[in-house]
């Protein structure tokens, strides 16, 4: 496998794409360049292609231009510090790194203005496809078979009509399905999603069998969840019917367009060939992507949605109905000064703390593991790796727990601590906040230093030879040479990485939650809005005691959800967007 | 001898006229400059000692040598705190005086009590087994999605593609916890929870595995593309490129997803205890190992928890160690691909 | 076995990014035809479609008179050469080779005169594969697995796997590229011998001109997805259609000047560096015949048709020697002319006595000459050369502007850039 990302640019987009491996981003009179070669073939320098971003779009260069660029790629290639500008050059260290912070934090709304006319273009675009779709629809009307007319109602029709009885019949049960399902169940759910149900019990006569004999009981007749579920569910099948009645119409114009042509149409046998051979991705995806749609995607809308409600235990839905309420949830987590915020504010504080010193830390102390065990004259190489890898392997619920019950009050540390006489009374590891959060950090390296030694020894050993070899001619001791060479090159190779484990680290519940379940609980905000929230409670532990806890405040566990979407998606968008690593693709390939 | 010459053509070359003799030449001026620095270097050489050198290599060596024993020290002691906790827990499982938490580590009575309460007074059997179904069932069913996305994301080019990566991505930035009320009245509604939780806990798993196609996709991003279109050329259908070309090359991300994915359900216990919701007949081996250690049943139970732990860990880590190149292979590459 | 047509071709990826423009060939049964130029010419691309593995924008590409392009690659009947070989890595030799053949069906008539598509034998697969292993010198090998094989195996295992295809065309992109200087001219030659074997129609895409030359019955000289010429290489050495073409074929590429060409009663002479030169023989009569105007032009003159000279000469050009080059049977002198002109010069070291050639250092003041029938005249606006016929078998394109963006012209202001 290899170690090395290729990246890979897509000549011309759509479906048909010439494919291009990176060789050299370069700048050259201002505009950004990508020298690349096609995909598969070799570093010659005649196989090398120009292209430059336009709209979006690569785009190659070519002709005088291409030459000229040709030539600038050639002089980059002899003296590849081209980015740098001599003024940042003639800066010492610390004026350097100003440069580089002026540099990122003037390109932030410069950043954030391209997304935002990227966001546009996008918007416009799906409007104008919209517009051209509703063209299309009329003039394949306009213009079309009086089948082409009839398939318009009777979805199917045009492909019967063909011979492609398998399309046709498929389109025409989809069709059926559909008005059937609307008819008996589907109108009356959306019928209720602006009230969300109007009564939630009554008291009606019930023929009891056993008694023979009608009696009066209470009986549920609305149910909000099942309300808001099955009108998204319903809403979720318009659009998949809408795309599809879009597509017959579509097919139904291609055919009558071959059929002018004097060519044959696809048939049947044609359509089945083509689910293992042209249509293999669709046969690939379709599970998987039904399984994403039915078990994330929707849970997550109408999680979203119950953001909107005021469901929760006291508003279950059932016996007693839910309604919209708007952004009152929102306003009374982000309205600065009431408990919940205050809440809110210390424990996303926390975890952004908690996300940077536990990425930080497993990183660069695994790192320095790995280039231990990696280093010249160091015995048994392989069993201090296999030591460390063995603990990954070990279930987090069974070392965590343990190691948790290791640090309790009358646990094995404290004991034996104790015993020695080296303290008097136990130490609060888990009662105290600030130690509990210390803790919790070096808690964490013991369990993350093994995954990042994996993670880094194959990379570090990747590094070419020689550049140490010239570094040390060079006069670099040791420390230089991590300071120049390894850690330059690992924040290179591995920066995504970090990002991801950033994220991950976020979302890192089995550690806290398994040490301290977010405890010690703090006094001051630590029971607002009765869920518990604690010193080292971070959001996703907090938003899981919040669903199953006592009050089970579902509304508000969907509002912590999406603002943890929000922290976790702008922070991913940003860091990738000016991470420098991301951008230097030149400087060690 | 003309006779046989006959087939050959007559060429009668002229030599140019203008060609040798006839040129004019006027030499270039000769410039010393090899003897300059010859002379120079000689100087610079004087300048130096001739021991010099090998006393700096001398003590190198030492300090190499002082620096690997710290090194090895450092790991000794590493590697001890490492793997203290898992001596600890085997230790505390073989523990018979107490059973629950004690204030040192080597017990002072020994035996297999706890091993036998684990199997006779807890229904650990019971999880053990749902534990083992889960992980085999995923384990298969969640390999095939990932592959199946992961490969179609990667090598084939069809419209929509970006849009539906995008959708994964952004769906993906959600925390989990967020759809366990739906996922949870869904199941019931279904019958798959309680007792049967292990059977919903496998949809769970497996509907929406594509979502972690990255690794599989970096890998699959390595492999040439010109191999699928020499297969193309060949006469072979996308179907046959998939299992005829490019499975038999993916053996590493194979059995890496297949190693996470048996894996998943022995660490799971959020999901497994929601789902089971107090019927502890449907826990896998880590709900029922965690409910061990709840308030309530903990002075009763720690030193079982601790001999339950060894029996989940066992088996995991001989074929975790078994299997360790492909992990590593995995995990470096999906690293570096972000 | 078949007749490779192509007819308007166009290649657009994207919305706007051309790859290939107006592409029309025809290329005869058996012809060994060779696409060159420089990357990004879209001599691939052009491959690539006929392959069916990039689909056709625009045009149509028949396959012995078949119209092939919505057939799928494997329908083409063509066999194809990767460049980076794209060899199973997890089959052997033998089973690489025989992939196509098990996937293959052939029609078989009953008595009934039913057709129905069979696989083919193992037998028939083992001779079909041992025949083409056998040709190629590679029998020992075929239980190997490709990583245990050197370059120049693998490229005989990649020329193996199409030929035991019997395929009416046999496509290869760049197959040599991926070899060193050493062997890729010793798996030239072989291929050259190898063409006699192997009874189909060659397409064979390269940036090399040397392979160009040597290989090729024809050769297609692209630009930026134009084609700049078709013929043969002699044709296309000796009468290059545009200023492109003639410094892309040979090595070192020719020298160009910004000179006049000036006509008078005795017939042509050009004035180059300020000294003025007879246009002698067959090129003299052209421009005669062509009765081409005095005029600005571009000279060209290829640095192996530059001679030394005398003082005396009066078309003698003096130059300075910047930088010699010797290589072996023959020096490549890098001067400098009078007003400035770089040019190279080629000079077979046999007819040298040793004490010239020690004489031709850096620095050194030469006389050069030429001759007028190694001369080649190009317009100063277009590149075209003036002497360039449409009858005869040549294909100069006219580039017209509206069908290019405006940095994507191609032959144009060829404004000589020293």
């Amino acid at each position: 496998m290899k170690d090395k990302k290729q990246k890979i640019i897509e000549l011309g987009g759509g479906e048909e794409v010439l494919r291009l491996a990176p060789v050299m981003t370069f700048t050259y009179s201002g505009k950004k360049y990508v020298a690349c070669t096609p995909e598969g073939q070799t570093g010659d320098e005649a196989d090398l292609l120009i292209c430059y971003k336009d709209k979006g779009e690569y785009v190659q260069a070519k002709g005088e231009l291409a030459e000229e660029l040709f030539s600038a790629f050639r002089s980059r290639v002899k003296n590849s510090s081209s980015s740098a500008s001599l003024e940042y050059l003639s800066l010492n260290r610390l004026g350097k790194i100003g440069y580089k912070t002026v540099k990122f934090f003037k390109g932030i709304p410069r950043w954030f203005a391209e997304k935002f006319k990227k966001l546009g273009r996008a918007i416009a675009s799906f409007g104008v496809k919209i517009a051209e779709n509703v063209k299309d629809i009329g003039t394949t009307f306009k213009n079309g078979s009086w089948k082409t007319r009839v398939s318009y109602l009777v979805m199917g029709f045009g492909n019967l009509s063909h011979g492609q009885w398998l399309r046709g019949i498929l389109f025409l049960l989809f069709e059926i399905i559909f008005i059937v399902y609307m008819a008996l169940w589907g109108g009356s759910w959306l019928s209720q999603l602006g009230s969300l149900g109007t009564v939630a019990t009554e008291k009606a006569d019930v023929w009891i069998p056993e008694l023979e004999e009608f009696q009066e009981q209470v009986i549920h007749v609305d149910n909000s969840f099942k309300i808001l579920l099955y009108s998204l569910i319903t809403l979720f099948f318009i659009v998949a019917f809408i795309y599809t009645w879009r597509l017959n119409v579509k097919q139904c114009r291609i055919c009558d367009e071959i059929t002018a042509s004097g060519k044959k149409v696809k048939s049947t046998k044609d359509d089945l060939k083509s689910v293992l051979d042209d249509q293999f991705h669709k046969t690939l995806l379709s599970l998987p992507v039904f399984g994403i749609v039915m078990f994330t995607i929707l849970p997550i809308i109408f999680m979203i949605l119950v953001a909107f409600t005021n469901y929760d235990s006291n508003h279950n839905g059932y016996s007693n109905l839910f309604h919209w309420v708007g952004l009152d949830n929102f306003n009374s987590i982000l309205d600065f000064g009431s408990g919940l915020s205050v809440a809110f504010g210390e424990i996303l504080a926390w975890t952004l703390i908690w996300a940077f010193f536990a990425t930080f830390s497993n990183y660069f102390l695994g790192m320095f593991v790995a280039m231990m065990i990696n280093k010249k004259g160091i015995k048994i190489k392989k069993f201090w790796r296999t030591v460390l890898v063995m603990t990954i392997a070990i279930p987090q619920f069974i070392s965590l727990l343990y190691v948790s019950n290791l640090f309790e009050e009358n646990g094995i540390i404290n004991a034996t601590l104790v015993k020695w006489g080296w303290i008097n009374s136990p130490i609060p590891f888990w009662e105290n906040g600030t130690l509990a959060k210390v803790m919790v950090i070096l808690i964490n390296i013991w369990v993350g230093i093994p995954y990042l030694m994996l993670i880094t020894t194959g990379i570090l050993m990747n590094i070419p030879e020689d550049l140490y070899e010239s570094a040390k001619i060079d006069g670099a001791n040791g420390f230089q040479q991590f300071l120049k060479i390894t850690l330059p090159y690992m924040l290179f190779v591995t920066g995504p990485y970090l990002l991801t484990s950033f994220v991950s680290n976020i979302n890192n519940f089995n550690v806290i939650y398994l040490l301290t379940q977010g405890g010690p609980q703090h006094p001051a905000w630590g029971s607002v809005g009765g869920f518990v929230a604690g010193d080292t409670t971070i959001l996703i532990t907090w938003l899981f005691g919040i669903t199953t806890g006592v009050k089970a405040d579902y509304k508000m566990a969907s509002v912590i959800g999406i603002l943890i979407f929000i922290v976790v998606s702008v922070l991913s968008l940003i860091v990738f967007s000016i991470m420098p690593s991301t951008k230097r693709e030149d400087d060690f390939s | 001898m003309t006779e046989e010459r006959e087939d050959f053509l007559d060429f009668d070359i002229v030599p140019e006229d203008e060609m040798a003799g006839d040129i004019d030449i006027e030499p270039a001026p000769y410039t010393p400059h090899v003897s300059a620095e010859a002379t120079v270097s000689r100087r610079e050489a004087a300048e130096f000692p001739e021991e010099a050198p090998e006393k700096r290599h001398m003590s190198q060596r030492t300090k190499n040598r002082i620096v690997n024993t710290v090194i090895h020290v450092v790991l000794a002691v590493m590697s001890f705190v490492w793997i203290l906790p898992f001596v600890g827990i085997v230790l505390e499982s073989f523990r018979c005086e107490s059973t629950g938490l004690a204030g040192y580590i080597f017990p002072k009575v020994w035996g297999f009590d706890n091993y036998i309460r684990l199997f006779t007074e807890t229904k650990f059997p019971k999880w053990f087994l749902n534990t083992f179904i889960m992980g085999l069932v995923t384990a298969v069913v969640q390999t095939v999605f990932v592959l199946a996305v992961s490969y179609a994301l990667s090598r084939h080019r069809f419209k929509g593609r970006k849009f539906l990566m995008n959708l994964m991505l952004i769906f993906g930035m959600f925390p989990g916890f967020l759809t366990l009320i739906l996922l949870y009245t869904w199941m019931n509604d279904w019958g798959l929870t309680d007792a049967n939780a292990p059977w919903g806990l496998i949809v769970i798993y497996c509907a929406s595995s594509g979502m972690g196609y990255y690794i599989a996709k970096g890998f699959f991003d390595t492999i040439s593309h010109s191999l699928d279109e020499a297969a193309r050329v060949d006469g072979a259908t996308r179907f046959q490129i998939f299992y005829k070309i490019i499975m038999p090359l993916s053996k590493p991300i194979i059995v890496y997803t297949t190693l996470m994915a048996f894996m998943g359900p022995w660490g799971d216990f959020v999901m497994a205890t929601f789902m089971a919701n107090n019927s502890s007949a449907g826990y896998n081996a880590a709900a029922g190992l965690q409910w061990l250690l709840t308030d309530s049943m903990k002075n009763d139970y720690y030193t079982t928890f601790c001999a339950g732990g060894v029996v989940v860990a066992v088996p995991i880590t001989v074929l975790f160690l078994l299997l360790q190149k492909y992990y590593v292979a995995g995990v470096t590459g999906g690293a570096v691909k972000g | 076995m078949a007749t490779v047509k192509l007819t308007n071709v166009k290649k657009i990826y994207g919305k706007n990014t051309v790859a290939v423009h107006d592409f029309n060939l025809e290329i005869a049964d058996k012809e060994f035809i060779v696409f060159v130029g420089p990357s990004g010419c879209g001599k691939s691309t052009t491959l690539r479609m006929i392959a069916g593995l990039e689909e056709i924008t625009e045009g149509t590409i028949e396959i012995g008179g078949k119209v092939v392009n919505d057939l799928q690659p494997k329908d083409r009947d063509i066999a194809m050469v990767f460049q980076n070989y794209a060899l199973y890595p997890h089959l052997t030799v033998f089973e690489n080779m025989a992939f196509a053949l098990r996937l293959k069906r052939v029609p078989v008539t009953d008595e009934k005169g039913n057709t129905r598509y069979v696989k083919l034998t193992q037998d028939e697969i083992y001779k079909r594969v041992t025949e083409a292993a056998d040709i190629l010198g590679i029998s020992e090998y075929l239980l190997r697995r490709p990583r245990e094989l050197s370059g120049g195996q693998r490229q005989r295992v990649a020329i193996g796997r199409a030929m035991v295809r019997d395929s009416q065309v046999f496509l290869m992109d760049e197959p040599l590229s991926n070899l060193d200087a050493k062997l890729r001219n010793q798996m030239r030659a072989e291929l050259i011998l190898l063409r006699e074997k192997i009874d189909s129609t060659f397409i064979y895409v390269t940036h090399d001109q040397t392979e160009a030359m040597t290989l090729g019955d024809r050769i297609v000289i692209m630009k930026d997805g134009f084609i700049q010429q078709v013929g043969t290489p002699t044709e296309v050495f000796e009468m290059p259609g545009n200023l492109f073409v003639a410094e892309f074929i040979g090595a070192p590429k020719m020298n160009t000047f910004n000179a006049r060409l000036i006509k008078d009663d005795g017939g042509y002479t050009v004035e180059v560096c300020g000294v003025k030169m007879p246009v002698d023989g067959e090129k003299g009569e052209e421009l005669a015949k062509r009765q081409i105007p005095s005029s600005a032009i571009v000279l060209g003159v290829r640095p192996e048709h530059i001679t030394l000279t005398g003082r005396a000469n009066p078309a003698a050009l003096p130059c300075v020697i910047r930088v010699t080059e010797m290589m072996g049977s023959e020096l490549h002198l890098h001067v400098t002319a009078p007003q400035g002109e770089q040019l190279i010069v080629r000079i077979p070291t046999v007819s040298l006595t040793s004490a010239q050639v020690a004489a031709l250092t850096a620095g050194a003041k030469i006389f050069v000459t030429f001759r007028g029938k190694v001369m080649h005249f190009f317009s100063q606006d277009t590149g075209i050369n003036l002497l360039t016929d449409a009858q005869a078998g040549q294909q100069v394109p006219q580039i017209t502007q509206n069908q290019q963006e405006k940095d994507e012209m191609p032959v144009k202001n060829w404004h000589l850039k020293n």
